[in-house]
């Protein structure tokens, strides 16, 4: 058997994370720099249900078949999977909110390069 | 029933409720969400109240279990006395900011509802103890701030919040990526488990997962460099949402960051570092602002650098007691300042610092500005003085002196772009002037009033309160209640006030404190009671000077050098509004400000160095001070320099004399600037018997005669009367100072002697020049003359000033500089005794000139009519003269006192021990030293005068003014204005410097993500090379 499959999520993870920062700072058009915001927050939402993952466990629920001993080592550790979720919706709203705030700096002045938003300085 | 509803946990109830219903209740009826939002703003900050109350009186930490189950496998929520305290002062200033921005919330529904939702999640991020929570609740407060900041409209802000956004949301992705990382390594999201735990929190992922939280927190209190989207949206949001911004979710951060620190342990010099990195330049970037929301935001930038700088250094030394005190205090200092200043730059809408001159005579709206500045500058009496008092004390304790230099050096700073910003409120314009509402008032003037309770606070803390040193505040603040009377009415109240609190506060002085109460408050007194002379209302001008003399009489009184710190920052601070106070002092109040402040802090550094030493703040015990206090010793003594005008360092002496009111002038030269000779005196008094060295000694020495020099001839060069006064002041200090150098018996009786000479003196004269520039309208000796018929009461006032000054005999002043000079001869100092002679022949040629000038000489034909000086002002010159006949007649009704103060403390070190001064009277005879000084003084005018003789010839024009203009060009050939220079480059060096600080915020959002990025990068390397 190769690699578990969490070694291969966490690389996944932490490559969405770089292609992300590479984003926000490559691109100058500022619907690109909100992509690369949410290419970062899959990559860390990939890394930490990797993290949770135990290799060969199962679904975390304690009932006939398993028992509360076994959960600790058997199942797949529940919690990153509940903070993801959390993280998805926050991300989410983050993103929702970023796009808003393009679609107003678009209005003001008709473009969306990050190079023409300048004006307080110094 | 009322427990339930006092449940911390309702916090969230109000918040999330009043979320939800204000959208619902908006479609039935439109003012609902307006009552919603109210009742629960009010609602949070009643149960944090509610629940501080229950923590203070004695109630164990309020623990809130939810779920039903125990933690770590459900969220708890701690009050305690920290969360207590953080939470309700965040809730208060949350009210106030509502009230502030009410029109606009009122307005829209969606505002009202995420300003509930930020207050609330940053309640959760003071109150939670589950590391996943509280990015929950970080991010809640984030994403509301960013909606309030969308709500501002203008293209600038919505601009500069998404640079926000960028910038946050990057930190907070690391915040996630770090405590998933660092739930993998430990296995649990409780923050007390953790912190049980940390050892475990090792391998590269812990350190990883812990170095990318720190750094989250740390990015999000805005480090320098990484901090320009911060700036931008305290810049062009509206001052409430930055009120927001820097106060309330600053606070929510920096708590979790204090919550968290168990668990950085390895990182606390990282952090301290960070901090004071930040402190420093922000402050110095801060010196070239000209938008006065920008320069809040550097100063509130500073302001968590400090607070950053102070937890972590506390925590380093292990000063877990000192803080509440430290830290607690400067969080609410700074929370309630910036706040009010935002509330309060909000309604006076003036975004240009320029602007603010149309606030001049608004005296309500000055004081509250005056307060919050004070309290922002960590100056007394507000929380942030002592604090910063505890701070040094601790950091100097630990014998960090680096850490004291950045401390002191980015506050003065701070106080430089501050107090250049009230000088524009000191400065009137005729046109533009603007009333700011009571209404709009409101906020900031409750944030001054809270500033001034949590001061009391603060003051019981670190130990220091008493009735009578917070005395002199009261009564000030007393006498501002009657501010509305007539201007001689509150003079009379003012004079009733000082006399009866002064007397009760020096009540129990002994020994030489007793003798400069005595001189001090009398003379004050006599001084004070000239401004009967003016009718004006001089709004605030009588408080104050209550405040001034009243501190003085405090200032005699310390015991501990925390006491007189306190007292000295008083006097500073009373006498720069008085100064700024008078219409054309207003370029001259700020560099007298910041030399004060300079000598404080030198003052500061020294007692801390002292205290660190010694082990204890008792000033008693610097006679006890071992060799190794030297360099404390040296900082005091040059911070008390600086304060008398020595050479170099005078440079803020004469302006500030000079452009004050006439009679606040003579208080100043006459009364004020025999504190800073006080400090000497108590300093090398307790010095010498000290171990320590006394080489130090003669160096003063030869500074006081420099200074006696300089001052004499620079007064000879002056043509405004009022400024060659000032250098006479200046002068004549010097003569004290050396006479303190002595270090012997003699020396300190006649130090004493030249103070009692020196303040009727200048008393006199000062008061004199007021009279004289009352009747004629100028202050240039030129255009005075030959006033001698209209005001001879002022002219005999005069003459006998002038006689009294320049030592000749019979007055006092001849005793004074007899005194001197032998103990002089005593000492060896014959060089010294020289120069001496030399500036007694200076001091009596601009004296001459004085007399001449204005009263001899040529009346000019627009002053026949004029009359005498008022009585208001005759009656304290002759009180004065008065007391220089006693002086001078029963010099032993003076001098015992002085001799028996002196005597008791010394053993064998003096030569004089046992005798009294009737017997070192007759033990010197008098008349050699005399008529040598005399010869000479003689003999030096017969060169000058053949000299003027020879030239006279070559320019034909008669008359004593042709006698000192003869030699102005060689006055000006010797005395280049190399202090003016030295400082002006000090002062451009560092706006320049100032200047290519801030050309790193371009602008960019992108280069800021850039910082960012750099920042956690730089944290990373640093962090992991601490660990390894």
């Amino acid at each position: 058997m190769g690699l578990p499959i969490s070694q291969i999520l966490l690389v996944t993870g932490f490559c969405l994370i770089l292609i992300g920062l590479a984003g926000i700072l490559v691109h100058r058009n500022i619907l690109r720099i909100i992509i690369g915001f949410s290419l970062i927050d899959t990559g860390i939402h990939v890394v930490m249900v990797a993290t949770g993952y135990v290799t060969g466990g199962t679904a975390p629920i304690i009932d006939a078949a398993m028992d509360k001993a076994d959960g600790a080592t058997n199942a797949v550790d529940p919690i990153p999977s509940a903070l993801v979720v959390t993280a998805i919706v926050i991300g989410f709203s983050v993103t929702a909110i970023m796009l808003s705030f393009a679609i107003r700096l678009y209005d003001a002045r008709k473009t969306l390069d990050i190079g023409a938003f300048t004006e307080s300085k110094w | 029933m009322v427990e339930a509803l006092t449940h911390p946990l309702n916090i969230f109830l109000f918040g999330l409720g009043g979320s939800f219903l204000i959208p619902l209740l908006y479609r039935i009826a439109k003012p609902l969400p307006a009552m919603i939002f109210v009742l629960a703003l009010v609602g949070i900050a009643a149960v944090s109240g509610v629940c501080l109350w229950a923590v203070y009186h004695g109630q164990p930490v309020l623990e809130s279990f939810t779920g039903g189950s125990a933690p770590p496998y459900s969220i708890n929520l701690r009050v305690g006395p920290w969360e207590g305290v953080c939470a309700f002062s965040v809730n208060v200033v949350a009210l106030l900011a509502a009230w502030h921005l009410w029109d606009r919330l009122r307005q829209n529904y969606a505002a009202q509802l995420l300003f509930l939702l930020l207050i609330m999640g940053v309640n959760g991020m003071v109150m939670t103890r589950d590391l996943f929570n509280l990015f929950v609740f970080l991010e809640i407060a984030s994403i509301a701030t960013y909606g309030l900041l969308g709500f501002d409209g203008t293209p600038a802000a919505l601009t500069a919040g998404f640079k926000y956004i960028l910038a946050t949301v990057l930190a907070s992705t690391f915040f996630l990526l770090g405590s998933a990382l660092l739930y993998h390594v430990i296995g649990t999201l409780n923050i007390d488990d953790m912190i049980v735990n940390r050892a475990l929190i090792a391998g590269p992922i812990g350190t990883t997962a812990l170095v990318l939280v720190l750094s989250c927190l740390i990015i999000e209190l805005k480090p320098f460099p990484a901090n320009g989207w911060g700036l931008d949206v305290y810049q062009s949001a509206s001052s409430g949402v930055a009120a927001l911004v820097s106060g309330v979710v600053s606070a929510g951060v920096f708590f979790a960051l204090f919550k968290l620190l168990p668990l950085f342990e390895n990182y606390l010099t990282l952090i301290a570092v960070s901090g004071g990195i930040t402190f420093l330049f922000s402050n110095l970037a801060g010196l070239r602002q000209t938008n006065v929301q920008r320069m809040l935001g550097y100063s509130s930038i500073a302001q968590m650098g400090l607070l950053t700088l102070a937890l972590a250094l506390m925590r380093q030394l292990g000063a877990e007691a000192s803080m509440p005190l430290v830290v607690g205090g400067l969080f609410v200092n700074h929370l309630l300042a910036k706040a009010g200043l935002f509330f309060l730059a909000g309604a006076v809408n003036r975004p240009r610092v320029d602007g603010w001159s149309a606030l001049a005579g608004r005296p309500l709206t000055m004081l509250i500005f005056a307060i919050l500045l004070i309290a922002i500058a960590g100056l007394p009496p507000f929380p942030g003085f002592w604090s910063k008092w505890e701070l040094v004390i601790r950091v100097a304790a630990a014998g960090h002196l680096g850490w004291i230099a950045v401390i002191l050096i980015g506050s003065l700073l701070e106080i430089a772009y501050m107090f250049r910003w009230f000088k524009q409120v000191t400065h009137t314009v005729e046109q533009g002037a603007i009333d700011v509402p009571p209404g709009h008032l409101l906020p900031a003037g409750l944030c001054a009033v809270l500033l001034s309770v949590s001061g009391y606070v603060a003051a019981n803390l670190s130990g220091a309160a008493s009735l009578w040193i917070f005395a002199p505040l009261g009564a000030a603040a007393f006498l501002c209640l009657f501010d509305w009377l007539p201007g001689r009415l509150k003079s009379f109240l003012m004079l009733i006030t000082v006399l009866v609190l002064g007397i009760w506060i020096v009540g129990p002085v002994e020994g030489i404190g007793r003798l400069f109460a005595l001189l001090l408050l009398s003379g004050g007194l006599v001084i004070a009671s000239a401004s009967f002379y003016r009718a004006d209302p001089r709004p605030g001008y009588y408080p104050l000077m209550a405040l001034l003399l009243l501190s003085i009489a405090a200032l005699l009184r310390t015991r501990t050098s925390l006491e007189f710190f306190f007292s000295w920052e008083m006097i500073t601070l009373s006498s720069y509004f008085l100064i700024a106070h008078a219409r054309g002092a207003y370029p001259h109040a700020l560099p007298f400000l910041l030399f004060s402040i300079a000598s404080a802090f030198c003052l500061l550094a020294g007692f801390a160095m002292a205290a660190a030493v010694n082990g204890t703040i008792d000033l008693s015990a610097f006679g006890a001070a071992g060799k190794d206090a030297w360099p404390a010793f040296v900082l005091l003594a040059v911070g008390f320099l600086i304060k008398a005008g020595a050479a170099g360092v005078h440079i803020w002496l004469p302006g500030a004399y000079a452009e004050a009111d006439d009679d606040l002038s003579a208080m100043l030269s006459a009364v004020v600037s025999k504190v800073a000779i006080f400090g000497l005196f108590s300093i090398t008094y307790l010095a010498i018997r000290s171990d320590i060295g006394l080489d130090m000694a003669h160096v003063m020495g030869w500074i006081g005669l420099l200074t006696t020099l300089l001052g004499a001839a620079m007064a000879l060069r002056q043509t405004d009367i009022k400024r060659m006064l000032a250098y006479s002041s200046m002068s004549q200090l010097g003569y004290i100072v050396t006479a303190i150098a002595l270090m012997s018996h003699l020396g300190w009786v006649t130090a004493f002697y030249l103070v009692a000479n020196h303040l009727m003196v200048k008393g006199i004269l000062f008061l004199a020049v007021a009279g004289v520039i009352l009747r004629t309208g100028t202050r240039l000796l030129e255009e005075n003359g030959g006033l001698v018929r209209n005001m001879p009461f002022t002219f005999a006032a005069v003459a006998t000033a002038l006689i009294s000054m320049s030592g000749l005999p019979p007055l006092a002043g001849f005793g004074g500089k007899w005194l001197l000079l032998s103990a002089m001869v005593e000492k060896g100092w014959y060089g010294l005794a020289a120069l001496a002679v030399l500036a007694t022949f200076g001091g009596f040629l601009y004296m001459f000139r004085l007399a001449y000038t204005v009263f001899l000489g040529e009346r000019k034909a627009r002053f026949n009519a004029i009359a005498e000086a008022p009585l208001a002002l005759l009656v304290p010159q002759y009180v004065l003269i008065v007391a220089i006949f006693t002086l001078t007649f029963f010099p032993k009704l003076f001098m015992d006192p002085v001799s028996a103060a002196i005597d008791p403390a010394f053993a064998s070190t003096l030569v004089w021990d046992g005798m009294s001064l009737e017997t070192i009277y007759g033990y010197w005879n008098p008349i050699p030293v005399m008529a040598i000084t005399v010869a000479i003084a003689m003999a030096l005018f017969f060169v000058v005068w053949l000299r003027y003789i020879y030239g006279y010839r070559r320019a034909p024009t008669t008359g004593v003014t042709v006698f000192y203009a003869f030699y102005q060009p060689v006055l000006s050939r010797l005395l280049r204005p190399v202090a003016i220079a030295f400082w002006r480059g000090i002062s451009d060096l560092t706006l320049s410097a100032a200047g290519s600080v801030r050309k790193t915020y371009t602008g960019d959002g992108q280069t800021y993500c850039l910082y960012v990025l750099w920042y956690v990068i730089a944290i990373y390397v640093t962090g992991t090379l601490i660990r390894s």
